[in-house]
């Protein structure tokens, strides 16, 4: 009895946090923390698909949601940085 | 037998539980980047240890134990390395260390 | 005892939403990337107990991934695109 009420509590718990999440990651003008908070979101996604019994998918969203494509956003971010450097030091030069 | 198995577990786990709130707290109350480096490695290394600990008194099989264990050396292992290289870059881009107002 | 896993898990899980409050207020990108690593540790943990809670092995797999791409994030993140103090 005690479990299915914990059960609730945890599935409620990431049907309010998910929603606000994404909003978040939509709205946020600093890309370094849009996706810092995707990585996030990922995680949670990964929980809630735990909860409605798909460990399959859930385990296609921790590696690709939470890990490489955050990885390759904060490698984009990098190489978006280089750029932006090389272009400032072109005009000047 | 399997009433102080049961005890031992449950123990374990809420004292890891107990350390994520720990470090979690300490990452919103902490004033710089060292000091919440300082309270997320507790709750890595400590907290989820006691929790595969509680856990590992409960494994039906070897190879579920094993499994449990190699998720806290993987997760050891990734936050001693996150913990070097953050703190070490910090350190190289002149992030102020906190100190006390006297 | 899964009544005890379950709730466990939930309260890992509002000790993450309560710390998404350091992702969105920083100050500086270390202490999200930081945020974002515990995240991952404690995701692990709720799923270890969410395994046990409901007899579902197959989430002791999903862990383990989690774990393994833990320090991924925040080594591309200090190599590639640390921005430096604060903003």
């Amino acid at each position: 009895m005690s479990a299915e009420w914990f059960g609730w509590i945890f599935d409620i718990l990431l049907a309010l946090a998910l929603p606000v999440l994404a909003w978040r990651v939509l709205i946020t003008r600093n890309l370094y923390q849009a996706v810092i908070l995707f990585v996030a979101f990922g995680l949670l996604m990964a929980l809630a698909w735990v909860r409605l019994e798909a460990p399959d998918v859930a385990l296609a969203e921790a590696a690709i949601g939470a890990g490489i494509t955050g990885v390759l956003f904060l490698d984009a971010l990098g190489y978006l940085r280089d750029r932006r450097r090389g272009g400032e030091a072109d005009e000047r030069g | 037998m399997t009433v102080i198995l049961n005890a031992l577990s449950a123990a374990l786990i809420l004292a890891g539980a107990f350390f994520f709130l720990a470090g979690t707290v300490g990452l919103l109350r902490f004033p710089d980047v060292y000091t919440r480096l300082h309270a997320l490695t507790k709750a890595d290394n400590l907290g989820l240890g006691l929790v595969v600990l509680g856990l590992l008194l409960q494994v039906e099989s070897l190879s579920e134990g094993v499994k449990l264990l190699v998720i806290w050396g993987l997760v050891l292992a990734a936050g001693a390395t996150a913990a070097h290289l953050v703190a070490r870059t910090a350190l190289e881009h002149d992030i102020r260390l906190w100190r006390r107002r006297e | 005892m899964s009544g005890l896993y379950l709730g466990v898990a939930s309260f890992l899980l509002l000790t993450i939403v309560v710390g998404l409050i350091r992702i969105v207020r920083g100050p500086t990108p270390a202490d999200r990337i930081l945020a974002a690593q515990l995240f991952g540790t404690t995701g692990v943990a709720a799923l270890l107990l969410l395994a046990q809670g409901v007899s579902s092995p197959p989430l002791r797999d999903v862990a383990l991934v989690l774990a393994l791409l833990a320090a991924f994030a925040a080594a591309a993140f200090v190599r590639r695109a640390w921005t430096g103090g604060e903003e």
